[in-house]
Parts: C-alpha cells; sequence; structure tokens
C-alpha cells in the first residue's frame, strides 16, 4: 500500500486503508447518503467536508456502526465495518469523537477517558465488585497511560474534576482524549473544534498533527472551519445533499467548480481565515447551502 | 501545546514522573474514622438495644441489599424494572423450599427440600439470578421506561404463580421461613445457648448480625463495581447508548449483565425477607413493594450505592416505627384504634418526601449528604452543572432518560 502525500513519517505498518465503495443510507423515503465512495489512505488525515444535511455526520455513524448502510460496503483492512456493530468496530481500532458532547457528567475526566480503555482491559462484574488483584493492576496500569493521555490534551490538572463542570473547550478535548484513550489506528473526529475560539482551535489543530505523525494513524475528520480543513487535511471529500460532489486534495476540491457552486452557493471565498460559525450542540440538520448555518 | 509530547505509541505505560497529574483528590481522614465509629456501634448495638429495634434492623438490611440491586439497574444504568418484587418473591420462595421441610400444615401439602440453610440461602440467590437471565434478552432490547412496562408483566406472572403452586409455596397462606443456620450454629432463640457481656444473644441479635453482615457485603459489591470497568460502562450507557457502544461497550451485553446482577441482589433481599418475617406470603411480593423499592432508591438517590442504603432505611422502618410509636406520633392510631393506620401514615409521608426530593433535592438523600460534606471542606462547593449539552444535563441529575441516541445526524 502507498503512502499518501503528507503521510505521517512513519505510518504504523498493520494500518490498512478506508475503502467507502457505493454507501447509501436510507431513513425511510429520505436518502441520507447516496452511492458515496472514497478512501482513506494509511495515514492521512482525511476532511470530510460539506453544508448542513449533507451527510457528513451520516457518514460517520456508518464508519462507526451506529447506522446501517442499506447498500455498499466499508471495509478497513479485512473487517467488514458495514456488517459489524459499534463495539465490534471499537475493538478493532475505530475510535470516535462525538459532535454533540457524549460524555457522563457526572464522571470525572479520568472516569470517561477510562471508558476508552474498555476494550482494551477485561474486567468483569465479578473481578470487579470483589476487586481482584488482577483488576486492581490492570485499573492502575492504564490509569497511567490516561493521565499521560490526558496531559497530552492539556487535562492533566483537571483529571478529577466532574466533567459537567468543564468548559465547553475542555468537555470537546475530553471528547477527543477519549477517543485516543482506545488507543485507535483510525480516529474519527466529528467537528473537534465546534464551538471553541481561534486559540482553542489553532491548539487542537496542532494536537491533530501530533496525534498522526507521533502514532502514525489515519484521521477521518468533519469539520466546518475551512481554515482548519485546508491547511491540515491531506485529501477532502466533499458531500452535497448525500452525493459525493467532490473528492481529492484540498487544492484540487477548493478549484473545483462543482464545489463552488454547489458549497460556497453565494459566493464565499474559502480563506483559510475564515472561521465558520459551526453547528451549536443539539444543532438540527437543515438543507440550506452555504458554509453559514 | 509545543511544550507537550504526544502520547508515545501504543504499548505499556511508560515511568514517566508525572507530578501532581495521577494523584487522587485529597481524601479526609474523617470519613474512614466515621465509617470505623459508626461499624463499632453497629456492632455494639445489640448489648444495648432491644429486640424490636434488631428486628427492624434486620429488616433494613434486607431491604439495603435490595435497593442497591435496584439501584444499580435504575440508577446506574438508567434501566426501570418493576419486577423487582418477582425477584424478590424467588428468592424467598426458594429458600423455604430449599431449606423447608415437606410436611401438611392444615390443608396445604408442602413439599420441601430440607437442605441446609446456607444452600437454600445461596439457591435463592443463583434461582433469582437464573430468572433473571431468563428474563434478560427482553432487558437487553429495551432501555428505561419499556423495560419497566415489560417488567410488571413479571409482577402479576409471579402473583399466579404464588397463589397456585401451593406445594412449593404454600398457596395464599403462604407457608413458615425455616431458621438460619451455619454450620450447625442456628440463628435462633437457642441452640447454642449464647450470652456476651451477660446478654442473652437470641434471635434478633444473631440475626442482626448476618444482616449486617449480608448489608455490607452488597454495598462493598456495588461500590467496587461502580469504581470500575463495568461501573464506567454502566453509567455511560445510562447517558448515552451510542457514546457507550462507540467507545466499544457491548451495550445489550451490559443490560443483560446488570439485569441478572440486580436479579441475584434481589433473591438475596428475598431470603433475607423471609427470615426477617418468618414466613412468606404472595400479598409480600406485590407490585407496591416493586414501588416501595424504587421510593427507596428515587428517595436515597438514583446512582448512589449509599444513597439506596439511606433510601432503605427510610422507607422500611418508618412504618415499622409508627406502628410501634403509634400512641405517641400524632395521627396516628394503633390497630383497632381511630386515626391513620402505621402503613398509611408512612405512605403518605413517603409521598411527601417524594415530592420534595424530585422538586429540591433530585440527587436524594445521598446528594443531600454530599451537600453538607462539601459545606464543610470548601464553602464555593464544586457541583456539576450540565451547562453545554444534553447528555450532562441529563447525568447531573441522575434521572433514567428514555432521550433518544445522541448520534448526531447532521
Amino acid at each position: 500500500m502507498t503512502a499518501a502525500p503528507g503521510a505521517a513519517e512513519r505510518t504504523r505498518p498493520d494500518l490498512p486503508p478506508v475503502e467507502v465503495e457505493h454507501v447509501s443510507v436510507r431513513f425511510g423515503a429520505i436518502t441520507a447518503l447516496s452511492d458515496v465512495s472514497f478512501t482513506v489512505e494509511p495515514g492521512t488525515i482525511h476532511a470530510i467536508i460539506g453544508p448542513n444535511g449533507a451527510g457528513k455526520s451520516t457518514m460517520f455513524n456508518v464508519l462507526s456502526g451506529v447506522y446501517k448502510a442499506a447498500e455498499g460496503q466499508v471495509r478497513f483492512g479485512d473487517a467488514r465495518l458495514d456488517q459489524m456493530r459499534p463495539f465490534q468496530i471499537a475493538g478493532i481500532g475505530v475510535a470516535r469523537a462525538f459532535q454533540n458532547i457524549a460524555l457522563s457528567g457526572t464522571q470525572s475526566v479520568a472516569e470517561n477517558l477510562m471508558l476508552g480503555r474498555h476494550h482494551l482491559t477485561k474486567a468483569g462484574f465479578i473481578a470487579a465488585g470483589l476487586r481482584l488483584p488482577r483488576a486492581t493492576r490492570e485499573g492502575k496500569r492504564h490509569g497511567e497511560r490516561v493521565a499521560e493521555i490526558a496531559e497530552f490534551l492539556e487535562l492533566g490538572d483537571k483529571l478529577h474534576t466532574p466533567v459537567g463542570v468543564l468548559s465547553y473547550g475542555d468537555q470537546k478535548r475530553v471528547e477527543v482524549a477519549r477517543a485516543l484513550c482506545t488507543e485507535p489506528r483510525l480516529l474519527l473526529l466529528d467537528e473537534p473544534v465546534a464551538g471553541m475560539n481561534a486559540e482553542e482551535t489553532s491548539r487542537m489543530a496542532e494536537a491533530i498533527l501530533e496525534i498522526r505523525s507521533a502514532l502514525g494513524i489515519s484521521v477521518v475528520l468533519v469539520e466546518h472551519d475551512m481554515g482548519m480543513v485546508m491547511s491540515l487535511a491531506d485529501r477532502v471529500t466533499v458531500l452535497d445533499f448525500g452525493r459525493r460532489i467532490a473528492d481529492g486534495t484540498p487544492a484540487e476540491v477548493q478549484a473545483d467548480p462543482e464545489v463552488i457552486r454547489a458549497y460556497l452557493g453565494s459566493g464565499d471565498d474559502i480563506s483559510p481565515s475564515e472561521t465558520a460559525d459551526a453547528a451549536a450542540p443539539g444543532d438540527h440538520p437543515s438543507e440550506t447551502p452555504g458554509m453559514h448555518s | 501545546m509545543s511544550e507537550t509530547t504526544a502520547p508515545p505509541a501504543q504499548g505499556p505505560a511508560r515511568n514517566v514522573d508525572r507530578p501532581a497529574v495521577a494523584a487522587a483528590p485529597r481524601r479526609s481522614w474523617l470519613r474512614p474514622l466515621l465509617l470505623v465509629v459508626a461499624l463499632v456501634v453497629m456492632l455494639a448495638l445489640p448489648l444495648y438495644v432491644e429486640e424490636f429495634w434488631l428486628r427492624t434492623g434486620f429488616a433494613v438490611f434486607g431491604a439495603i441489599v435490595g435497593a442497591i440491586g435496584l439501584n444499580l439497574l435504575v440508577g446506574t444504568t438508567g434501566q426501570l424494572s418493576l419486577a423487582h418484587a418477582f425477584f424478590l418473591a424467588v428468592g424467598a420462595i426458594s429458600y423455604v423450599f430449599v431449606s423447608g421441610e415437606s410436611g401438611g400444615i392444615g390443608l396445604a401439602d408442602l413439599s420441601g427440600l430440607g437442605w441446609p440453610p446456607l444452600i437454600g440461602m445461596i439457591a435463592g440467590v443463583l434461582l433469582a439470578g437464573l430468572a433473571g437471565l431468563i428474563f434478560s434478552p427482553i432487558a437487553a432490547r429495551l432501555r428505561g421506561i419499556y423495560l419497566g412496562v415489560a417488567s410488571l408483566g413479571l409482577v402479576f406472572i409471579g402473583q399466579h404463580v404464588l397463589n397456585s403452586w401451593t406445594s412449593v409455596t404454600g398457596g395464599f397462606n403462604g407457608r413458615s421461613a425455616p431458621e438460619f443456620s451455619l454450620f450447625g450454629f442456628t440463628f435462633g432463640n437457642t441452640d447454642p445457648d449464647l450470652f456476651v457481656l451477660g446478654v442473652p444473644f437470641r434471635e434478633a441479635e444473631r440475626l442482626w448480625y448476618l444482616g449486617l453482615v449480608l448489608a455490607l457485603a452488597a454495598y462493598l459489591f456495588a461500590r467496587n463495581l461502580l469504581r470500575s470497568r463495568p461501573g464506567r460502562a454502566l453509567q455511560t450507557l445510562r447517558d448515552s447508548e451510542v457514546a457507550a457502544s462507540v467507545m466499544g461497550v457491548n451495550v445489550q451485553g451490559y443490560k443483560a449483565r446488570v439485569f441478572l446482577v440486580s436479579s441475584m441482589y434481589a433473591g438475596l433481599a428475598g431470603v433475607m425477607y423471609a427470615l426477617s418475617i418468618g414466613s412468606v406470603a404472595p400479598e409480600s411480593f406485590g407490585l407496591e413493594v416493586s414501588i416501595l423499592y424504587l421510593a427507596m432508591i428515587v428517595l436515597g438517590g438514583l446512582g448512589s450505592v449509599g444513597g439506596a442504603a439511606l433510601g432503605a432505611l427510610f422507607v422500611t422502618a418508618l412504618p415499622l416505627i409508627f406502628q410501634r410509636y403509634a400512641d405517641v406520633v400524632p395521627l396516628v392510631g394503633g390497630p383497632g384504634e381511630g386515626g391513620l393506620a402505621a402503613g398509611e401514615a408512612a405512605r403518605y409521608l413517603f409521598g411527601l418526601a417524594i415530592i420534595l426530593v424530585v422538586l429540591f433535592q433530585p440527587s436524594g438523600l445521598a446528594g443531600l449528604a454530599a451537600r453538607f460534606r462539601r459545606k464543610g471542606r470548601d464553602p464555593g462547593g464544586v457541583r456539576p452543572t450540565g451547562h453545554s449539552s444534553a447528555a450532562t444535563s441529563s447525568s447531573t441529575s441522575n434521572v433514567p432518560s428514555d432521550r433518544p441516541a445522541q448520534g448526531s445526524t447532521t
């Protein structure tokens, strides 16, 4: 397998591409995705962009097994993601950070992150309830790794704080940290900087680059912030009304007349400084084209 | 972020000097001290207290076990169950059948295995677990209130079986529960006669210790569970099933398992109930018992093990105390007198307490206790406030919800 341009210096050797082939998803009469194909090359940052309601998060839900594709295949090496259940997909190293923060507010940061270790740990009801030595050891060992990852995302001093009291930006970082805690080979980030300020956004962008280069994993990114997409992504897939309208490098996509027409309709320019007012949590899909919701 | 290093590649954690990061939150020495004092008081109580309080205590211990089990299911995992009374019944009946003797009492022709009571107790727990296991495929596929409705059916099935399977259950009149004994030591009034510091240790005193040990074990098991891997998975699936499954939690498997554990807790509580009353009858396992258990965990605090214990104490002890002090408590009359019956009076009080808790203290008695603890430590008080997302706002109140999945469909 050939490494795509811009891939990490040392992409993990066991890292296969993600091949999405002719995927369609329907909800009753509504077609959320129609015949979408793209390939995430190993070790790349692959962005999926498109106006609200284009099907970006639906695509993520297919990749993580939450939605079943009506047609098509999703392959990750030998694994058929479209035929697996979400927890099985997590088990083969696919992690996801949610757009609408889906953390447990009453639990501490450390506890939320430890959930990321779930598929790497074994302690069951009996071992945990009786506090068997192996359960305690396991918890301690993984707790150390969790602390490292928290430190990396600047959450080190908040490990024992309940997530519910953290700022919005901190909660978004906990989301990403929790996904990282699963030791993923493929990281799905659903609008990781939505609602963050410029400072937080640039730190998150740096973190994503570091994750990719240090761990050598593939990252799939759904993002509204065009500046971030264009500066981070090696490859961009553009969706509109559930169809793939373009797929290429950021430069190619920016020049694509179809993208400009469908996605930027009103004549907005894709400038790196632009910060789209990204969808707020609980935002509902609307079928209005254009970058500003 | 330039000064921070990227997370090292997968593998065993490195031994890095990490000041303060892994340090647990500051722990006060006051808490363990209070626990030790409470334990000593509990252990010494039979020396000073009369039989009524010890019998009430044993009933409370039994209820604590059952409430902790229900709270694991309802409070921690967000699955509503109205079938708790059914599992209590399975536990209680298993005990009286396995350890009871065959023989006829009046019209009923009872059968029993006559095995040692310890075996009967274990059988009660296991058979309740088995009943839970049989129902768990349904429990795994339903969530929240839908499971509550589905589980309702079990209570009615239970009532029917209790009334009609006379040879095992004793039918409408019930049957008596055999005395508990452990390797030849009976938890009865004699055999052997026992005096501690000149105080005769009879059935009530002995059962008090049995209850204390069982309740403590149930408490510790549940607390350990919640603080570790399965507990985190359960709490997360309460807040968002999608998030839990995407993070690698087999949601159906965990729902089935927590239902199993909860029914085993109920089984033990059922055995303790049979020992406490000395007999079992169908009316002891009706729907209102399930409701009372729900009242315990709502009052005590959903999702809190200690809260379940507090709620069980409140709900179980209050009617008994009203009954005993009917002449002192205003408006309450003894049996056959004017005024409210003790049970009714207690129920009015629960109703009022539940309304107050839901309105003013959704985290229950446990939350109230935590609030006072915090006041003593820092006046500001860190309190989770779900300010940013639906996931956190639902979880701070700890109320199980059947909100649709969190996955966005944008």
